[in-house]
């Protein structure tokens, strides 16, 4: 029993224990499990990045050109290709950009799932509530513990994420513009998983129980995820360019749309003009910025909603 | 009050429709029945609609354009508007057949056991008239002929698809049969992997005992699976071999592997040379070779791949069988 | 010799191997058509015991035998009523006894179910996540009986009830074993609730049995005196004894004619399962003609 807060036990040990105390002890220690996985995911991850980071020279040595023999700019073409190094960080490193920005979806399941729902299901919420806790002390301690280790997870998996990627060379890493790339590399990465976080304890909330919250955390993120993915380029006013006749634009240029006006015969000869919209790469920024903020916007309602929802349902 | 009772319930009880366990496996599961029923109404309608009007208007948007050619045209290798709904609505579809395994084994690590030995109603219908194993033989058959059906069903409307809209696709060069989830869409796999993640979770929730747990750990094991066999794919069936003296063979097909031919006839690593005949002959090449599958190869490599999630899902279907057996004494 | 409802010879049962075990050599015999109380400490391994005559748990050695079969193999004809009483609380009460009558086709006896149900005053609709702990206990006796079973476990069957509808459910309870010649089995640690109410009892300690019989020739078997602190028991097995001053009380199990050293009374029930609750190391007493516990 005096296991269930700290502040009960450290009178019976004597010194108080070391770390931290209260509910965020407490919290940290019903979630264990979750905070084991966490902590061991990160650091396969952190692994297989700094491994990516020792590799790649050696990868971008693959990708360059080459000559037979080797002139004074450029190395032996055999050389080069007896390089492997560029497939092996080109897989790893999009492994890690996937899951990184997929980690909103156990996030949100498990918010929903075991962070709320089950102790609602269960009635241990009760139990805390009845020991010297207010319910919104409660949830607040049951957001912001995980909050900040999320933060500080996907936060730290970034920056090393950032710096294994080094030159953001497209053809090792991926262009920025490709959905998981764009919420793998900027402040999106750490917000998307708040989000997760905040609306699934909004389902836990709602729903009192552990897989359907767990289920509704997941659909709901699934489509916030979806809708903006598809919304994605709209975020930002995208520039265009006219011109006579065709061109191309950049491979680091996010095309939107093409407008072709064709002469007498369309589809022969060279059309009279060409016009499309774009985002530069310059609008990577912009566009990280309004999306960030419009997941936060949406992290931040779902909690003020939980908060409400404990409010209107307790005395 | 008490006669009210007997009335209602007694007038329940002998209804018609199904019996038994059967009743009882519809009756506890209900929410996920209509949530199954739902998904379905969801992937056939988006499926049915790019069917007829999305593909209707994406053809003519796209002619408008004046991308009316049969092969892919380089200035026509952008998505408009009405394309990219067209596209969006099949990948709806194929994506609920590439999400529903994973749901398969999270709903059975989870709500089908994990939670009913957690919660003790497990064994309140082990001591009804149903041993363990018909109990279990229940939660596994409902299931399975559910997911089966419905995973046929989008799987047969994907096909339809796939068969009416080859010239769009040619021309977006968006999907090929070799994608992923196309791969999975287009034949019995979508339903093999459905079970597999059935059987999977029945066997994480018999271990696990607990309701999430068992919710995350078969939702793990199910993606570790999957990652295996994905990667299995391509050396499932014997790959054709393509080659040619001056240049690489086209890029055709489900690409194996690739690399030069030296004159004795063995394979090396590329080295690059382009055209540098100094450098080919240096390193003796005289010809470059290309392994892939040709689309001929699609219900081999389906075939064989879907004998092999069975076969692994059968497995976990026995050992869940021999696990509740021992545990539970000799179910009969 | 009567027939027979449970018989276990030399029963263990172990979780894990480092644990303690839960029940360690149990052996014993129940007649049919007894009232069977199993009275014991927490962890005493009351659960586990009740959960192996349900065919729950095989056994890690030793047999058990219900109503002369394997329990797996007796299933239909047995019923189990687990501590927390647990129930599908997705479903109503009125599907709570339908899951009965379609997991039983051969045996429901709706009216049973019922009238038990119909006697608390329970809304058929009502579905069971709403209902209080005593109505949850009510549906899961009302599913148990429904059955008509010759052999009913129950694990704590009473302990949600309020004595109102405790000294009710009993009474139904007994009602139905007597016409029906029904076996039943049920735990308790509160040894009130059993008095009057059963014929057999079975005291387990530590996962052992420490007395297993008709409850009458259990207590014919011992006497509970008071004497002088210095007179002598030596002869005869003494359960538990206290000094208070220059008396001592205790109960034995008399070997022979007490002296008139001692006056002695019959003990009750609850004298009795105290006295040993409280001796722990007492020898064990078996008067149910059980095979020995080959150990």
């Amino acid at each position: 029993m005096s296991t269930a807060l700290p502040a009960t036990a450290a009178p019976t040990t004597g010194r108080p224990p070391r770390g931290p105390r209260g509910l965020t002890w407490t919290v940290l220690r019903l979630h264990r499990t979750a905070l084991i996985v966490w902590c061991l995911a990160l650091a396969a991850a952190t692994a297989v990045l700094i491994w990516m980071y020792a590799i790649g020279d050696e990868a971008r040595r693959g990708m360059s050109g080459c000559a037979t023999p080797a002139t004074d700019g450029l190395p032996s073409c055999a050389a080069v290709d007896a390089i492997t190094a560029d497939e092996t960080y080109s897989a790893f490193l999009g492994l890690i950009t996937t899951s990184l920005s997929y980690v909103i979806f156990p996030v949100a399941a498990w918010a929903g799932g075991a962070l709320i729902g089950r102790e609602l299901e269960s009635g241990t919420a009760r139990l805390a509530w009845t020991q010297s806790v207010t319910p919104a002390r409660w949830l607040a301690a049951k957001l912001a513990a995980p909050a900040v280790v999320l933060t500080a997870g996907t936060g730290g998996l970034l920056l090393v994420n950032l710096w294994a990627r080094q030159d953001d060379d497209p053809n090792l890493v991926g262009d920025w513009y490709l959905p998981d790339v764009f919420l793998a590399t900027g402040p999106t990465a750490v917000a998307y998983p708040l989000a997760g976080l905040a609306l699934g304890a909004l389902a836990g909330l709602l729903w009192r129980r552990a897989l359907p919250a767990a289920g509704v955390g997941f659909a709901v993120t699934l489509a916030l995820y979806n809708v903006l993915e598809r919304y994605r380029d709209r975020l930002w006013p995208t520039a265009t360019r006219s011109e006579q006749g065709e061109f191309e634009l950049p491979r680091s240029a996010w095309q939107q749309d093409w407008d072709i006006t064709w002469g007498r015969y369309p589809g022969e000869g060279t059309p009279v003009s060409t016009s499309a919209t774009f985002h530069p790469r310059s609008h990577y920024w912009p566009l990280q910025y309004v999306e960030t903020g419009i997941v936060l916007a949406v992290a931040a309602a779902a909690t003020l909603a939980a908060f409400r929802l404990l409010r209107r349902r307790m005395p | 009050m008490t006669a009210v009772t007997l009335e209602t319930s007694t007038a329940a009880a002998p209804s018609r429709g199904p019996r038994g366990l059967l009743w009882a496996m519809l009756r506890l599961h209900c929410s996920a029945l209509w949530f199954w029923a739902l998904l379905m109404a969801v992937g056939v309608g988006t499926l049915l609609w790019a069917y007829g009007p999305g593909a209707d208007a994406a053809w003519a948007e796209y002619r408008k354009v004046g991308c009316g050619g049969t092969a892919a045209d380089l200035g026509c290798d952008f998505t408009v508007p009405a394309y990219s709904r067209y596209d969006t609505a099949v990948g709806i579809g194929a994506g609920i057949l590439g999400l529903v395994p994973f749901l398969a084994a999270a709903w059975a690590g989870g709500a089908l056991i994990g939670r009913e030995l957690e919660s003790g109603t497990a064994q309140l219908a082990w001591t009804q008239s149903v041993s363990p194993a018909r109990w279990l033989a229940a939660k596994l058959a409902v299931p399975a002929a559910l997911l089966t059906a419905g995973s046929l069903v989008l799987t047969l409307l994907h096909r339809m698809l796939w068969s009416s809209d080859g010239v769009l696709r040619m021309a977006m060069t968006s999907r090929e049969w070799h994608h992923g989830i196309t791969f999975q869409a287009n034949g019995t796999l979508a339903t093999a992997y459905a079970l597999l993640g059935l059987a999977v979770g029945v066997l994480v929730g018999l271990l696990q005992r607990r309701t999430l747990p068992g919710l995350a750990i078969a939702t793990a094991a199910q993606m570790a699976l999957m990652a295996v066999t994905v990667a299995l794919r391509p050396h499932l069936w014997p790959v054709e071999t393509l080659t040619d003296k001056d240049e690489y063979p086209p890029f055709i097909g489900m690409v194996v592997g690739d690399g030069a031919l030296t004159s004795t006839g063995a394979r090396i690593e590329d080295p690059i040379c382009v055209d540098n005949a100094k450098c080919l002959a240096e390193h003796d090449i005289v010809g470059f070779y290309r392994d892939y599958h040709p689309s001929s190869h699609f219900w081999p490599l389906q075939l064989v791949e879907t004998g092999i999630v069975l076969a692994v899902a059968g497995l976990a279907v026995l050992a869940a069988f021999r696990l509740l057996n021992r545990r539970t004494g000799a179910a009969v | 010799m009567t027939e027979t409802a449970i018989e276990a010879a030399a029963l263990s049962m172990r979780f894990g191997r480092r644990r303690r075990p839960a029940l360690d050599g149990c052996a014993f015999r129940l007649p049919a058509g007894s009232v069977c109380a199993v009275v014991g400490p927490n962890g005493a391994g009351k659960s586990t015991l009740l959960s192996l005559a349900a065919g729950l748990l095989r056994p890690t050695e030793g047999t058990v035998t219900v109503l002369g079969q394997a329990p797996a193999t007796a299933r239909e004809r047995l019923a189990y009523v687990a501590q927390d009483k647990p129930l599908h609380p997705q479903l109503t009460v009125a599907d709570t006894l339908r899951l009965g009558h379609e997991l039983n086709p051969r045996r429901w006896d709706a009216a049973v179910a019922e009238r038990i149900v119909a006697e608390g005053d329970l809304d058929p609709a009502a579905k069971v996540r709403t209902l209080s702990g005593g109505q949850r206990t009510r549906v899961a006796l009302a599913l148990a009986l429904g059955k008509r079973p010759e052999l009913l476990l129950l694990d704590e069957p009473m302990a949600d009830l309020d004595p109102l509808a405790r000294h009710q459910l009993m009474a139904a309870l007994m009602a139905d074993a007597a016409e029906h010649g029904t076996t039943v089995v049920m735990s308790s640690h509160v040894v009130a609730e059993l008095d009057g109410a059963c014929d057999h009892l079975l005291l387990l300690g530590a996962g052992r049995v420490r007395l297993a019989g008709p409850l009458d020739e259990l207590l014919a078997a011992h006497t509970l005196v008071t004497g002088r602190a210095d007179a002598s028991l030596a002869a005869h097995t003494v359960v538990e004894s206290r000094t208070t001053g220059r008396q001592i009380t205790a109960l034995v199990r008399p070997e022979g004619p007490l002296g008139d050293d001692w006056q002695t009374t019959a003990p009750s029930l609850e004298e009795l399962v105290l006295a040993h609750l409280r001796a722990p190391e007492a020898p064990a007493l078996r008067l149910d003609d059980a095979r020995e516990a080959a150990v």
